[in-house]
C-alpha cells in the first residue's frame, strides 16, 4: 500500500467508521458537497447520502449542541469546525452541556468535534490557534491531538468508538505535509497512551502534535555530535499518559517540554507539575519549556516564525542540559 | 389609552361558539380543520388570545432615583377561557390537577426554603402553570421537551414525580441527579425524553433540534417542545438553535414564554419587536400568539403545532403573553415591577379562570373539586415527606462517573438508522488538492 497523507488517513478513519457503524454521521459548514474547506469530506455526501452528512448553517453552538441532541438518541455524530479557532463559538455548548451531561445527568454523549488546529501556514490570529488547553482544563473531555497518519487514522476511529465527547484536533499544517505507510485492517489506538517516536538515553523531549516534527528535525541535528534525543508524542493531552512522563524522566533525567501553544497556561507548565510529584529526585537539570509566545498567533511569515518553537530552539536547550 | 380588545366578554360565556366573522377559514398554520385565530397582528401572525391587553413599562426619575412605571389600560374586563377544540373532560380536568399539583408543589418548595431546607434558590412558576401544563401535555411519548426553570408543570407532565423536583432543590440522594446538579436542571433521556437544562440560556433549543435530527435518521418524525423566555430569546444559542430547526425542517415547537420581565429587566429593553411571535418571519416558520394563562388555548395550539411536526412540516414559533407573578427568585422581591401588572394578571390568574371554565361546563361540580384538591394535597403532603426524608449524598460520591464506560453499549432510541446503502465497490478517491491554507 502506498503511504498517504495525514488528511488522507483521517478521511479513511471517517470513511471506514462510517460503513462500518450506521449511527455515525458528519455534521458541518460546507462538509457536503463541497467536501469540506480542507476537503476532509469531499466525496462523502454522494456515498452516504445527504441524511448522514450534514450541511448546517454557520452556526457552531448548533452545530455542536445538535450532535449532543442526536448522541441522545443513540447516534454518534462527528461535527466538525471549520477552523478549530471558531471552536469558541461553540463553547458553553461544549464545556457546559456536552462536557458535564453524563455526570450530571446521565445522559451519554458519545460525540467526536473535530477540526484544523494551528500554526505554521500564515492563517493570522484566527485561523492558527491551538485551543487544545480551554477542553484539557474541563473535566468530561478527552482531547487528541495525533502527529502522525496512522495515529490521526487510529484516533479517529477510537474517537468515534468512545462513548464520551472526544475533541480531535488535526495540525493543519501535517495534513498534506507528512505521509506513512497505514497498516492493514482496522487498527484503532487507544486514547490516552503516549507513544515513543523516537528512543533516546540523553535528554527526553515531551511533546505532541506538529511539534514531534520540530523535535524529530533537532533530534537528526543532535545525533550528528552524539546527543541522544528521547521524543515521547503524547498523542493526548486529555487524558494524560502520566506514566510514559514518569518512566522517560527516569529514563534521561533530564526533559524538554515543547509544544506549539502559548506558553501560559499550556500544557507544559501541567507535565512540569507531574513530574515534580512523580520524578523529582530523578531530575539530572532543570524542566526546560519551549513554546509558542504569549501573545496572538501573528499573520506576517517573519512575525509567525519569531512566534513558534523552532528547530534551533529545541537544539539550543538540548545543548545546554547535556552540559548543566 | 383604552386596550384594543376586538372581543370582550366580560363574563365566562363556556359554551359560546368562536365568533365566526373575525376568524379566517384557514389559519398560517396550514390547511385542515384547524382552531381558528380571532384575529392577525400587523404582521400577519395569527393571535389566538381573547383581548389584547395595551400597556407598557416606562422608565421615570423620582427622587433621584430612575424606577419602572406603567402606561396604558389596565381595567379592561377578564376574558373567559375559549374552548378548546380537542380536549374532552377527562383530558380538561387532568390538565386541571396537573395545574394543581404544579401549583402546590411549589408552595410546598416555598415552604421548604423558608424553613431552610432548599439549598440556593427557588424559581416559581407561579401563574404560568397553565402554559406549561397544557403544552407538555400535547406531546406523545416519542416526543422530546426541553424545560426552563419556570416549567416545573410540563416536568410533572412527563412523569416525574413532585418528591423528585423537591430533592433536587433540596439537593438529596434521591434527586433525579442525585445532589450533582440543583433545582430544576434534570432530565431523562430513556423514557421520558427530557433535556436537563443548563444555566445559559437558549442553550436546549439547538440541543432539542439534534435529538429530532437524531429521531428522523432513525426513521421517525417527533416533535420537540422547548420554552424560552423573554430574556432567553436574545441570546445567540437560541437563534442559532431555531434556525437551524428551521432550515432543517425539525418539528421543534418553541414557546416564547414572555412573561414580561427578565429578572429585572422589563421586555422594553429586552426586544425591539411589538410581539415576539413577529420573529416568526425571519424564521421562516409559522407563528401564533396566545394567552399564556388560557390551558386550552396553549393546548390546542400547541397540538397542532407538534402536529405538523410529526408529520415533518417543521418547526412552529409560539408567543404565550403572560406574567411571572413573583421574583426571579424567592430572594427577589420584585420590587421594581409596577403593582397595576400584579393586580391586572392575578384576575387572570389561570388557576381560578379553568376551574371557573370547568364548572361552567358542568365537568367540575364544588364537590368534586373539593376532593380534587384534597387528593393533591394528600400527594404533596407525602412528596414532601419523602423528600425530606431523604438523606444528603456521600461526598465522595462526587467523583464517580465522569465518563461512560467504553464496555457499555449505547441503544438507538427509534431503532437502527435508515441510512443509504453504501456498495462495497464504493471506494474512498483521493482528495482534490484544494486547500484554504497551504
Amino acid at each position: 500500500m502506498a503511504p498517504v497523507t495525514y488528511l488522507e488517513a483521517i478521511r479513511q478513519g471517517l470513511w471506514e467508521e462510517m460503513v462500518r457503524d450506521p449511527s455515525v454521521f458528519l455534521i458541518g459548514e460546507d462538509v457536503g458537497v463541497y467536501g469540506g474547506a480542507f476537503k476532509i469530506t469531499e466525496g462523502f455526501i454522494h456515498h452516504f447520502g445527504k441524511e448522514r452528512v450534514i450541511d448546517t448553517p454557520i452556526s457552531e453552538a448548533a452545530i455542536a449542541s445538535a450532535g449532543l441532541g442526536a448522541a441522545f438518541t443513540g447516534l454518534r455524530p462527528v461535527c466538525e469546525f471549520q477552523f478549530m479557532d471558531f471552536i469558541t463559538s461553540a463553547h458553553t455548548q461544549i464545556v457546559n452541556a456536552i462536557a458535564k451531561s453524563y455526570w450530571r445527568w446521565g445522559a451519554p454523549a458519545p460525540m467526536v468535534l473535530r477540526g484544523p488546529s494551528g500554526a505554521g501556514v500564515s492563517g493570522g490570529p484566527f485561523h492558527s490557534q491551538n485551543p487544545e488547553m480551554w477542553y484539557a482544563h474541563t473535566p468530561g473531555l478527552k482531547v487528541i491531538c495525533p502527529a502522525t497518519p496512522s495515529d490521526a487514522k487510529g484516533l479517529i476511529k477510537s474517537a468515534i468508538r468512545d462513548n464520551n465527547p472526544c475533541l480531535f484536533f488535526e495540525h493543519k499544517y501535517l495534513y498534506r505535509r507528512i505521509k506513512e505507510e497505514m497498516p492493514e485492517g482496522d487498527v484503532v489506538v487507544e486514547i490516552g497512551k503516549a507513544r515513543t517516536h523516537r528512543a533516546g538515553g540523553h535528554v527526553s523531549v515531551i511533546t505532541y502534535a506538529s511539534m514531534v516534527w520540530v523535535a524529530d528535525e533537532a533530534a537528526k541535528l543532535l545525533a550528528q555530535e552524539g546527543i541522544e534525543l528521547e521524543i515521547i508524542d503524547l498523542r493526548t493531552v486529555s487524558p494524560l499518559d502520566e506514566q510514559a512522563i514518569e518512566d522517560t524522566v527516569k529514563k534521561t533525567n533530564r526533559v524538554i517540554i515543547l509544544h506549539e501553544d502559548n506558553k501560559t497556561g499550556g500544557i507544559a507548565g501541567e507535565i512540569a507539575a507531574i513530574i515534580n510529584e512523580r520524578a523529582f529526585d530523578w531530575l539530572d537539570a532543570p524542566i526546560t519549556r519551549i513554546t509558542a509566545l504569549d501573545i496572538p498567533a501573528p499573520f506576517s511569515p517573519p512575525l509567525e516564525k519569531f512566534f513558534l518553537p523552532k528547530v534551533e530552539d529545541v537544539v539550543r536547550e538540548a545543548r545546554r542540559l547535556v552540559k548543566y | 389609552m383604552k386596550a384594543n380588545t376586538e372581543t370582550k366578554p366580560s363574563k365566562p360565556q363556556p359554551k359560546a361558539p368562536m365568533p365566526a366573522k373575525s376568524a379566517p377559514a384557514v389559519t398560517s398554520n396550514g390547511p385542515g380543520n384547524q382552531v381558528v385565530p380571532l384575529r392577525k397582528n400587523p404582521n400577519g401572525i395569527p393571535d389566538y388570545r381573547a383581548e389584547v391587553p395595551n400597556f407598557h413599562t416606562v422608565e421615570e426619575w423620582a427622587d433621584g432615583k430612575l424606577r419602572y412605571t406603567v402606561t396604558g389600560d389596565f381595567d379592561a374586563p377578564v376574558p373567559a377561557i375559549r374552548e378548546s377544540k380537542y380536549l374532552n373532560k377527562d383530558q380538561s380536568l387532568e390538565i386541571y390537577r396537573y395545574m394543581l399539583l404544579n401549583r402546590k408543589m411549589e408552595q410546598a418548595l416555598e415552604n421548604l426554603f423558608k424553613q431552610q431546607k432548599v439549598i440556593g434558590g427557588v424559581y416559581l412558576g407561579l401563574g404560568q402553570e397553565g402554559c406549561s401544563v397544557a403544552s407538555a401535555y400535547a406531546l406523545d411519548k416519542f416526543d422530546w421537551i426541553a424545560p426552563m426553570i419556570r416549567n416545573q408543570g410540563a416536568m410533572l407532565v412527563r412523569g416525574f414525580r413532585p418528591a423528585e423536583t423537591m430533592m433536587q432543590y433540596m439537593a438529596k440522594v434521591g434527586a433525579p441527579t442525585k445532589g450533582r446538579d440543583s433545582g430544576s436542571h434534570y432530565g431523562d433521556i430513556h423514557e421520558k425524553n427530557c433535556i436537563a437544562p443548563i444555566s445559559h440560556l437558549g442553550d436546549s433549543l439547538p440541543v432539542i433540534a439534534g435529538c429530532l435530527l437524531g429521531a428522523r435518521i432513525q426513521g421517525r418524525n417527533v416533535a420537540g417542545l422547548a420554552y424560552i423566555g423573554d430574556g432567553g430569546q436574545s441570546t445567540g444559542p437560541c437563534y442559532e438553535g431555531f434556525n437551524f430547526a428551521a432550515v432543517q425542517k425539525l418539528g421543534v415547537v418553541l414557546i416564547m414564554e414572555h412573561n414580561l420581565w427578565a429578572y429585572s429587566t422589563p421586555v422594553e429593553l429586552q426586544f425591539a419587536c411589538r410581539d415576539l411571535a413577529d420573529r416568526a418571519l425571519g424564521y421562516g416558520v409559522p407563528g401564533a400568539i396566545i394567552d399564556g394563562t388560557d390551558p386550552n388555548q396553549v393546548y390546542d395550539v400547541v397540538h397542532e403545532a407538534c402536529e405538523r411536526g410529526r408529520r415533518g412540516e417543521g418547526a412552529t414559533l409560539i408567543e404565550a403573553k403572560m406574567m411571572r407573578m413573583k421574583g426571579h427568585a424567592m430572594h427577589d422581591a420584585a420590587l421594581y415591577v409596577p403593582k397595576p401588572y400584579f393586580e391586572y394578571w392575578k384576575k387572570r390568574d389561570c388557576m381560578g379562570r379553568f376551574e371557573q371554565y370547568l364548572m361552567g361546563r358542568g365537568w367540575l361540580t364544588a364537590k368534586q373539586n373539593e376532593e380534587l384538591i384534597r387528593s393533591v394535597d394528600e400527594q404533596i403532603n407525602k412528596d414532601r415527606d419523602e423528600a425530606d426524608a431523604s438523606p444528603f449524598p456521600n461526598g465522595e460520591d462526587a467523583a464517580a462517573n465522569l465518563f461512560k464506560n467504553n464496555a457499555e453499549t449505547i441503544p438507538f432510541k427509534y431503532g437502527p438508522p435508515k441510512v443509504k446503502k453504501v456498495s462495497k465497490d464504493d471506494k474512498l478517491g483521493e482528495a482534490s488538492n484544494v486547500s484554504h491554507y497551504k
